[in-house]
């Protein structure tokens, strides 16, 4: 890196001022299909040999059986930003509050309608800060729309920007007609039905959106992910609005829904971590690094979450704490899976070795050897 | 129009790079910086947004039949390496927008105009080849000369290539040619020369790829994965495991409405 840094002279600083791509184009026309990247300014390094490949590796070394190119990623890790978790997060209480605001409507007493109103627009709310953080996001953020130009149900991005348009389109349209008489309420009643019903789609496809990737951690966590990030939504949900001001007659709703959303949170959240465990190199980033880290605090918090709300007593600071917790717990969850599948991406055994053990197409197609002709090696894949 | 593709033989290379200049030339790609990165004498890395044909070199303390180094046991690999084109292409389902799309040719192919950098077909390619540039905010990778072989012409790479290391043509020619070669070399006793990624049968998980390779040590030597597989295939697991989520989140709402019931008032 510093031998780089070192040549940069300021020859060089100018004419990359002047002109991204390094050539002179006095001297022809650049009608190439590389030619179309906007270039602002040339590659300071291949990001293959950037920090990250400077620091000592956790990863396990080559060997003669198990080499690797290198020990260079075999796979891109994500290039998302920090705003693709914070929607994790955010769409899937968003998911969640509309479907308990449903569920209200139908089955509840006159009484809890400002509750089912609060929980609408806490969905409202969710969706349009969900379709922010996604477009902030996009390379190229003025062709949001392009998201809509195709319905492709092999893929979890375009079935999802189907679902967050729709539910949000709905929810809006509940919210506003909600209260009026004659067709113009029916018309925001059924909206609002809808967009509930959306909800839960809405809280799972995002686990599907990263188990339908190559990374390693998210691709083998697929039986599971989704499981733990729909009642991870619930608790959520189930937390911040009870962290509202809410009626002693309204608690008797919110705290059944809240506890069994905390209690399967915590249960799926040990099942996300045995199915990753299946290949040690896959499990790795859930223990070790800014990924163990965030999920080691994401395990405890949700933990605490639980056993604090259960604890006999109804006073409103344990309350207060107990929600808190469980927040703070399924935001870290979200970044430590997210932080965890870049980790994973960049450990190229994490895509190898798994692979070796029959994990990689042979699940699905039980085919017996790899593409080199080689049979898998011990240990033998579970047959589930 | 037939199935076209590319068939590199990593035995005939000799690392000239003369398939990355060429490549980079035709498509007035930017450059990379220059780097020395002491990985033999690869100071490209990997395949990238500006970077669409890359040879690896393998360095290993094996020795080869027919290769004479003077320093015991010893041998050399190249191999280029470029985008498979493969016939389930991770990139073409995981894009949203419709922007990958496959063209008259058989091959995949990136439309920079419809593209809106959402990264998604990034994660979905297993072989790691595209990549969104930061600065352009869309996702790029080898067109297999999609302007040049319209014309009929050979793509830069295969026009290039000085030893017919990368070869370039009609599918069924190409595993022809790769199967007459495969023979010969292990007639010549490099028994370990297989052909990577060849059809459906070879890589079930990929269904075939269109540029594909024949190697003599195990892909993970050259980065590329054993057992590949397109992430749709197992998908149906997630959406399966949504389903039932559905129902938990769908119990959990009115069960705690229930509970909440008081008689009618």
């Amino acid at each position: 890196m510093s031998a780089r840094d070192g040549d940069d002279t300021f020859l060089d600083r100018l004419q990359r001022r002047s002109d991204g791509r390094n050539v002179n184009p006095a001297l022809g026309t650049l009608l190439g299909e590389g030619a179309q990247q906007r270039v602002t300014d040339l590659d300071r390094a291949n990001p293959a040999h950037g920090f990250q490949a400077q620091v000592p590796s956790h990863f396990v070394a080559d060997t003669a059986e198990a080499p690797s190119y290198h020990g260079l990623a075999a796979i891109k890790q994500p290039v998302w930003i920090a705003t693709v978790p914070a929607y994790l997060f955010v769409g899937g209480v968003a998911g969640a509050a509309s479907l308990l605001g449903l569920a209200i409507d139908v089955l509840g007493e006159k009484s809890m309608e400002p509750l089912a109103r609060r929980c609408r627009l806490l969905g409202t709310a969710g969706d349009m800060l969900s379709a922010g953080l996604l477009i902030a996001d996009l390379g190229r953020p003025t062709r949001f729309l392009n998201m809509l130009r195709v319905f492709r149900p092999t893929s979890p991005m375009s079935v999802g920007s189907w679902v967050l348009a729709l539910s949000g389109a709905l929810n809006s349209v509940g919210l506003v007609l909600g209260r009026s008489r004659g067709v113009l309420g029916v018309t925001g009643k059924v909206a609002g039905y809808s967009a509930a019903m959306l909800g839960m789609p809405l809280a799972g496809y995002t686990a599907v959106l990263l188990n339908n990737t190559a990374i390693p951690l998210w691709q083998s966590t697929r039986r599971t992910l989704p499981l733990f990030f729909m009642a991870s939504a619930s608790a959520s949900a189930g937390s911040l609005l009870s962290l509202a001001p809410h009626t002693e007659r309204e608690a008797e709703v919110l705290r059944p829904y809240r506890l069994a959303g905390k209690a399967a949170e915590v249960v799926m959240a040990h099942a996300v971590e045995l199915d990753a465990r299946r290949a040690p190199e896959v499990a790795r980033p859930l223990s070790e690094g800014l990924s163990g880290t965030l999920w080691k605090t994401s395990r405890a918090c949700s933990l605490a979450g639980l056993v604090v709300d259960a604890l006999p007593g109804r006073q409103r600071w344990k309350q207060v704490a107990a929600d808190m917790l469980t927040t703070v717990g399924a935001v870290a969850a979200r970044f430590a899976v997210f932080h965890g599948g870049q980790a994973s991406a960049r450990n190229p055994q994490a895509t190898f070795r798994p692979q070796r053990q029959g994990h990689g197409a042979a699940e699905v197609t039980g085919h017996a050897v790899a593409s080199d002709g080689k049979p898998w090696s011990f240990p033998l894949p579970v047959v589930r | 129009m037939s199935r076209k593709g590319f068939f590199t033989d990593s035995t005939v290379c000799i690392g000239c790079k003369a398939c990355e200049v060429a490549c980079k030339q035709w498509n007035q790609l930017p450059d990379d910086g220059f780097q020395f990165t002491g990985m033999s004498y690869d100071q490209t890395g990997d395949l990238g947004c500006s970077t669409w044909r890359h040879v690896a070199f393998v360095e290993r303390p094996v020795p080869m039949p027919g290769h004479s180094t003077g320093v015991g046991d010893f041998s050399w690999l190249m191999v280029s390496d470029v985008c498979k084109h493969c016939q389930r292409a991770g990139c073409l389902e995981a894009c949203p927008t419709g922007a990958i799309v496959r063209t008259e040719f058989d091959t995949v192919y990136v439309q920079p105009d419809v593209c809106n950098g959402c990264g998604y077909c990034v994660v979905g390619c297993p072989f790691g080849v595209i990549d969104r540039r930061p600065d352009d905010g869309r996702a790029w990778k080898c067109t297999l000369c999609y302007d040049r072989i319209g014309e009929g012409m050979t793509p830069a790479c295969a026009k290039a290539c000085p030893t017919e290391s990368i070869v370039y043509g009609d599918l069924d020619v190409l595993h022809e040619r790769a199967d007459n070669r495969l023979r010969e070399l292990h007639s010549q006793g490099i028994i370990s020369a297989y052909l990577y990624g060849k059809d459906a049968k070879n890589q079930p998980g990929t269904g075939g790829l269109n540029a594909f390779f024949l190697l003599v040590d195990r892909p993970e030597a050259y980065n590329l994965p054993p057992d590949p597989v397109v992430p749709t295939m197992k998908a149906g697991q997630a959406w399966g495991a949504v389903a039932v989520g559905a129902l938990g989140m769908a119990a959990m709402a009115v069960g705690a409405v229930l509970l909440g019931r008081r008689g009618d008032s």
